[in-house]
């Protein structure tokens, strides 16, 4: 009852957590403005070199100018976009057989066939191919299951993270279709034209004829 | 009833008379292409071999049971016949089912993988056919992937009568083909070859290169088309297989109808109409409340109407032969003591349609006349010209001949010009929204599931006339 009475007068408890590591500032530090001028030097220094190193030419700080430029870090077996491989007319290898999307576990492959009936060896061929990078999660089965090498991964990234594009990234077959390698390491590319061979002598061809 | 014994059981052979009949009523899968329940044996397949113990391998679809007869459907040279038939079947077949719309459920396919699984034996190059020989508007005949089952052919012969499609050559060179003097689009039940084909030969052109057939999933519907009430499945895309970078409407469309098969009703057919039913739900919709044209809130309509049918005079409702049983009875449990009802024809035979034939099809072209007629009589529409307010539920009513004087209140589900002329509009739930029966004019009731989502604004019938019947300004 008495404790009280003294006017009401409550100690302040610092209940900050402390840390075995807490820095011990001296009183050079204590004094605040030295610290922050040698701060601001360091800050400014960088700046002022890579701003020198910038105008005279020589490239200034490691950053990537993205989506111009490629980071220079990504490893030679990054696997980041995918390419529709094309037939030597410039149309897609793709026959529109939907494996990919099926066997996509994150679902991001939609594919509208269309029917050419003029072309009897690819009567089914992919109208839109879409693919969203937004869930892709880059696994390549797409590329393992193709029957036909339409669909391979190249080692850069799709340069996406354009307002527009939001939601969904979708990059269609335009963008996908537009890969012109000189060669490819892994595979021969582009494919050669298969010949048509005339059927070997004694075997009988059954002509298709209409009514 | 004599007891044959099947792999070592015996089973009881019933009123079957083949070996393969009782072992697919037993149980025992026997694969077959060329055998159909409802076709006649031709047995020209051979994939149905069976072994009869002490008497070597022999097909099962032509075998006819005995009294003692012991079958072994798995043995060892069984299944080596089997697997040399498959590697014949498959000596010319291109093999293309990356691009063929019967792959995943082409039994060619599941034979293969359960029989032979080998690649092809034959080094010698395979023959080329006609790829894409149109037989009709309708249907495509890719004679490459064709293996002669000849069910096709059987099905216009013995099932449509119609006697168009039949087989020329021999050999190698053997092809289905069309009569001289028909074509198959004067049969009202040609895509019924399209089930029927075991391979992806015969193809319909409205669902070519549409969808891979493991995105879809069926419905259990009735088809709508006429009075037989034929029990369908309509096929829509899986919900985890949805679109959502192309087009959406793909995920609400309905891409193709097959027959489910039902004994009492359809047996395995259903009439090219029943094929369209995707077309016929897929008109524009009505999804707008509208008081003379005007677009008001769903809510504020029903209010409306309410006020109309609690008007003193004459009140005529013309009811739909459209409406499920559930809703025509919602219909005379809150309004009929309040209207006149006449049952109206919304359908009408449209032009070059077959009318009515002995197979499937009716002549009355509506699903549930014989429950709309059991409720509320078979008396022809007759509107006294003292009518006040004429309740129209459904299409196919005529707007000039109603009474000058009436009102109307339209409950309606299509985008019609006739919806901005009613008093009232009220735009209602399709069959492929809601669930429900349907009664065949033979007395048979059907189910219907819903396949579709319920556009904003629309209400189901059945809700709708209990709210009419209620006092104006209460709660909807």
């Amino acid at each position: 009852m008495g404790a009280r009475g003294d006017g009401g007068v409550k100690k302040v408890v610092d209940r900050r957590r402390r840390y075995w590591n807490e820095p011990k500032l001296g009183l050079w530090e204590r004094f605040y403005l030295f610290e922050v001028l040698r701060g601001l030097s360091i800050t400014g220094g960088v700046f002022l070199r890579n701003m020198t190193r910038w105008m005279t030419g020589k490239k200034g700080a490691l950053t990537a100018y993205y989506p111009e430029e490629v980071r220079s870090d990504y490893a030679r077996h990054n696997r980041g976009k995918h390419v529709l491989t094309q037939r030597p007319d410039g149309r897609p290898q793709c026959i529109a057989c939907n494996l990919c999307a099926t066997v996509c576990p994150a679902r991001v492959i939609e594919i509208e066939a269309g029917f050419d009936p003029d072309d009897p060896a690819h009567p089914k061929y992919p109208e839109r191919f879409v693919i969203d990078y937004a869930r892709c999660i880059f696994c390549g089965f797409c590329v393992e299951v193709c029957p036909e090498d339409a669909i391979r991964m190249v080692p850069t990234v799709p340069g996406l993270p354009v307002p527009d594009r939001r939601p969904g990234m979708w990059l269609g077959k335009e963008e996908l279709l537009n890969w012109q390698p000189a060669s490819d390491p892994a595979k021969p590319y582009p494919p050669k034209a298969k010949a048509v061979e005339p059927p070997p002598p004694g075997s009988r061809l059954v002509q298709g004829e209409e009514r | 009833m004599p007891v044959m014994f099947i792999n070592d059981q015996p089973v009881d052979t019933g009123e079957h008379r083949t070996v393969l009949q009782v072992a697919l009523a037993n149980g025992f899968y026997v694969p077959h292409f060329c055998w159909h329940p409802e076709l006649s044996i031709v047995g020209n397949c051979r994939v149905c071999v069976v072994e009869q113990e002490g008497r070597g391998v022999g097909i099962a679809c032509n075998m006819p049971v005995a009294e003692g007869l012991r079958i072994q459907t798995e043995s060892e040279p069984v299944r080596a016949q089997r697997k040399a038939m498959l590697q014949f079947i498959l000596l010319n077949h291109p093999v293309d089912c990356g691009i063929c719309d019967k792959a995943g459920e082409c039994t060619l396919q599941d034979y293969h993988y359960a029989y032979n699984g080998a690649p092809a034996l034959s080094h010698e190059p395979k023959l080329h056919s006609t790829k894409f020989f149109p037989l009709s508007e309708r249907i495509i005949l890719d004679n490459e992937r064709c293996i002669l089952c000849s069910r096709c052919v059987r099905f216009t012969r013995e099932i449509s009568k119609s006697n168009v499609l039949g087989m020329e050559q021999r050999g190698d060179g053997m092809r289905v083909r069309p009569v001289e003097d028909r074509t198959l689009d004067d049969d009202p039940y040609s895509d019924n070859v399209i089930d029927l084909c075991p391979v992806g030969a015969l193809l319909s052109r409205s669902f070519q290169y549409q969808a891979r057939v493991w995105y879809l999933e069926p419905t259990a519907s009735v088809c709508p088309g006429c009075a037989r009430g034929c029990t369908v499945q309509l096929w829509h895309r899986r919900h985890e297989w949805r679109l959502k970078g192309l087009d959406g409407s793909h995920n609400e469309r309905i891409l193709r109808v097959t027959p489910l098969e039902n004994p009492r009703v359809n047996g395995a057919w259903i009439c090219n109409k029943g094929r369209d039913l995707g077309a016929l739900f897929g008109r524009p919709r009505a999804g707008q409340a509208l008081l003379k044209g005007r677009p008001v809130l769903l809510a504020e309509a029903i209010d409306a109407a309410r006020r109309l049918v609690r008007g003193a005079g004459r009140r005529v409702a013309l009811v739909s032969s459209w409406g499920s049983n559930e809703e025509l009875r919602a219909f005379r449990n809150a309004l009929a003591d309040r209207f006149t009802s006449f049952v109206k024809a919304d359908h009408r035979p449209g032009e070059g349609e077959v009318v009515e034939d002995d197979l499937l099809i009716r002549a009355d072209k509506n699903p549930n006349t014989h429950a709309a007629q059991a409720l509320f009589g078979n008396a022809p529409a007759d509107i006294p010209d003292d009518t006040e307010l004429v309740l129209v539920w459904g299409e196919g009513a005529d707007f000039s001949t109603l009474p000058r004087g009436a009102k109307i209140v339209h409950l309606g589900a299509w985008l019609q010009p006739e919806n901005g002329y009613a008093d009232v509009f009220i735009p209602i739930s399709i069959q492929t929204e809601r669930h429900g029966h349907y009664t065949s004019f033979e007395g048979v009731v059907s189910a219907f599931e819903p396949c579709q989502r319920r556009p904003e604004g629309v209400i189901d019938a059945e809700t709708l006339f209990p709210l009419l019947a209620a006092p104006p300004g209460s709660d909807t």
